[in-house]
């Protein structure tokens, strides 16, 4: 009995174990950890470490733990030089989530039908209208940017095509919210209409013709039928579009005029100029948080939803 | 086959070889150093020159900072100088012993920013002040009262900078309250200044401001002075105030961040700039004021063309604060722009 169950762990013992490093998968997808794990996931625990260290005099950081860079979000010394609650940054970090909100809402009610009719062409023009909408990736950034100002600016395009339809003279679009709204939205909207086109091209027109012949008006066809079916593409390009906006630096800087800091300038001016690196980590951290209940959140719906169906 | 690569291998080295003796890699305010000189410099000492540019000295403060910038050459201003000094971020390179030294104009010299010139060699110095358009602004200059306080014509036309340094600086002089003052209730003064001046503000912002000013998107905008002089050189309509409170003076010099991997080239540069007929045509297309000795008949900007660089009002320094101050700073900034 007891030579039998020896007998069998040996013969378990011989079975040829696949060693990781003998595995050829390995090896093909170790370029690709390597890079997550030191361009992606090292960051992220060095601005962890800085958030909880001790500030410099002068900007950088001493190695001693110290929570003030989270205590000073929410507590700071007020002009009287009492501790007492501060919302000021609650309040930017409110502005922030707000704006990208907007942005996101925007792009969707934009892209939505853009996605559509797209998808209701013949091949080869659908093809073409992809590539327009990625076109713009093919410039960088800043100077789509100063696009928008120039657009919008004194003597601009818009205002200069007012002025010839009879409007008064001298209007400029830029320094305010509106501005930044709209280039947010801009530089943002292939980050939307793609993943929504990619679900509405997926969608089985049978099934609409199917609502219909169920006797579903076009408003429970939407409803019942497209929307559901296209909300994967639909939170994908949500997610694609708020997360990169809540940390706008450039739109807010250049359109709005930076009368009104967004937490991009906030954790900037703290590296800057406020010189105080643990609390522009530690607000780092916590954008970074927000964003991830945000994200755990819409998951979580989406499995309910999946096990509803 | 192997012969032709070796061959192809070998050509390469002496190419490159050939190309350059060394490197040198100059972190300096955008668009400061002459490109003749650079170029002037490169083809004497064989060396391939490197330039990257700033708009603000807590962008260099922070690149320093954050270690192994592989800068050669970095230009701070005195306040930010004295930090980096205390810090340990810059090469002492004997400063003093080199020639450069002695083209040093006197009163320029060992300063408190670098008191016995071990670190440092200046390069160029100015004022901060605001500028108008007079096309667009045809009223009085001589007092901060018409850019922090004003009334009709500026209304919803003026742009500050986009970080408090030298604004807040300003501010200062015009409220008689010190520099780097550590008092609460003073910096309460210049946030309620601020505040009250900010729904006539149309943007703060550093970038691009001479079309923004010259295009009359804004009428003033807080600005340095040579900058305004090389604008107004090229036919803006473009005038500095000068504010019988006093303007915010500032002086940058040459250092050699720590750890910086062309060392020698770095001296041998800050010694051919420091040169008077180099120093000369820096100024010339810098056009902010030289601390260096200069050939005087080839100095473009003279008092007759160039009144701003010879201001006739008081010029404050601004000073290293100590943290409690700059946390001050920061506050009221955070709390104009929460």
């Amino acid at each position: 009995m007891t030579d039998s169950v020896l007998h069998v762990a040996a013969e378990a013992d011989r079975v040829p174990r696949v060693r990781f490093w003998h595995d050829l998968s390995f090896w093909g997808l170790l370029p690709s950890r390597l890079l997550m794990g030191f361009a992606l996931i090292l960051p992220i625990f060095i601005i962890a470490a800085v958030s909880v260290a001790t500030r410099g005099a002068h900007g950088g950081f001493a190695w001693d733990f110290n929570l003030a860079g989270y205590r000073q979000i929410l507590f700071n010394e007020g002009w009287t030089g009492e501790l007492e609650f501060t919302p000021q940054y609650l309040l930017i970090i409110v502005r922030t989530f707000l704006l990208a909100g907007a942005t996101t809402l925007i792009c969707l009610l934009f892209a939505v039908p853009v996605a559509y009719f797209i998808s209701r062409q013949p091949p080869g023009r659908k093809a073409a209208l992809v590539y327009l909408v990625t076109l713009p990736f093919w410039a960088s950034m800043i100077l789509r940017v100063y696009a928008w100002m120039i657009i919008l600016g004194k003597d601009g395009t818009l205002p200069r095509l007012l002025e010839y339809l009879g409007f008064p003279a001298g209007t400029s679009f830029m320094f305010n919210d509106g501005a930044t709204l709209t280039a947010m939205v801009y530089t943002a909207m292939p980050l939307m209409v793609l993943p929504v086109f990619a679900s509405i091209e997926k969608l089985d027109g049978t099934l609409i013709e199917a609502s219909h012949d169920l006797y579903g008006s076009r408003w429970v066809t939407l409803r019942r039928v497209i929307l559901p079916l296209t909300a994967p593409g639909i939170v994908a390009g949500a997610i694609l579009v708020f997360v990169p906006s809540l940390g706008a630096v450039l739109e807010p800087s250049l359109m709005g005029g930076g009368k009104q800091m967004m937490m991009g300038t906030l954790i900037q001016l703290q590296f800057g100029g406020g010189r105080n690196w643990p609390f522009g980590a530690a607000i780092a951290m916590t954008l970074m948080a927000l964003v991830m209940i945000v994200l755990i959140f819409t998951a979580l719906r989406a499995a309910r939803r999946e096990v509803a169906l | 086959m192997n012969k032709y690569l070796t061959a192809t291998t070998l050509a390469l080295c002496f190419a490159t070889a050939a190309q350059a003796e060394g490197q040198l890699n100059l972190y300096v305010w955008a668009d400061s150093i002459s490109p003749v000189v650079i170029e002037k410099f490169a083809k004497e000492y064989d060396v391939k020159v490197n330039v990257d540019g700033y708009t603000s000295n807590e962008d260099l403060l922070t690149k320093l900072q954050a270690g192994s910038s592989g800068y050669d050459i970095a230009t701070p201003s005195q306040h930010f100088l004295r930090v980096m000094i205390d810090e340990g971020l810059v090469e002492n390179y004997g400063a003093n012993t080199l020639k450069a030294y002695e083209n040093i104009e006197a009163r320029w010299r060992n300063q408190w920013w670098d008191e016995k010139q071990e670190y440092s060699i200046p390069i160029a110095y100015g004022t901060a002040g605001f500028v108008v358009n007079t096309e667009q602004y045809k009223g009085p200059t001589d007092s901060f009262k018409h850019f922090f306080e004003p009334d009709g014509e500026l209304k919803g036309k003026i742009a500050m900078l986009s970080y408090p340094d030298e604004v807040i600086g300003a501010a200062q002089l015009y409220l008689g309250i010190p520099f780097c003052t550590e008092d609460q209730a003073e910096m309460k003064k210049v946030l309620d200044l601020l505040m009250a001046q900010k729904p006539s503000v149309a943007v703060y912002s550093s970038d691009n401001i001479p079309s923004r000013l010259a295009s009359g998107e804004v009428a003033a905008h807080f600005w340095w002075d040579g900058e305004e002089l090389k604008a107004r050189t090229k036919g803006s309509p473009f005038a500095l105030a000068m504010t019988k409170e006093g303007m915010v003076g500032w002086l940058d010099s040459m250092v050699i961040p720590k750890g910086a991997p062309n060392r020698d080239n770095a001296i041998k540069f800050i010694e051919f700039i420091s040169q008077p007929e180099n120093a000369t045509e820096q100024m010339n297309f810098y056009a902010h004021s030289s601390p260096m000795k200069l050939v005087q008949e080839k100095v473009v900007y003279k008092k007759e063309n160039a009144p701003e660089l010879y201001p006739e009002v008081p010029i404050v320094f601004s000073r290293t604060c100590s943290p409690a101050a700059q946390d001050l700073v920061t506050r009221v900034w955070t709390q104009l722009l929460q």
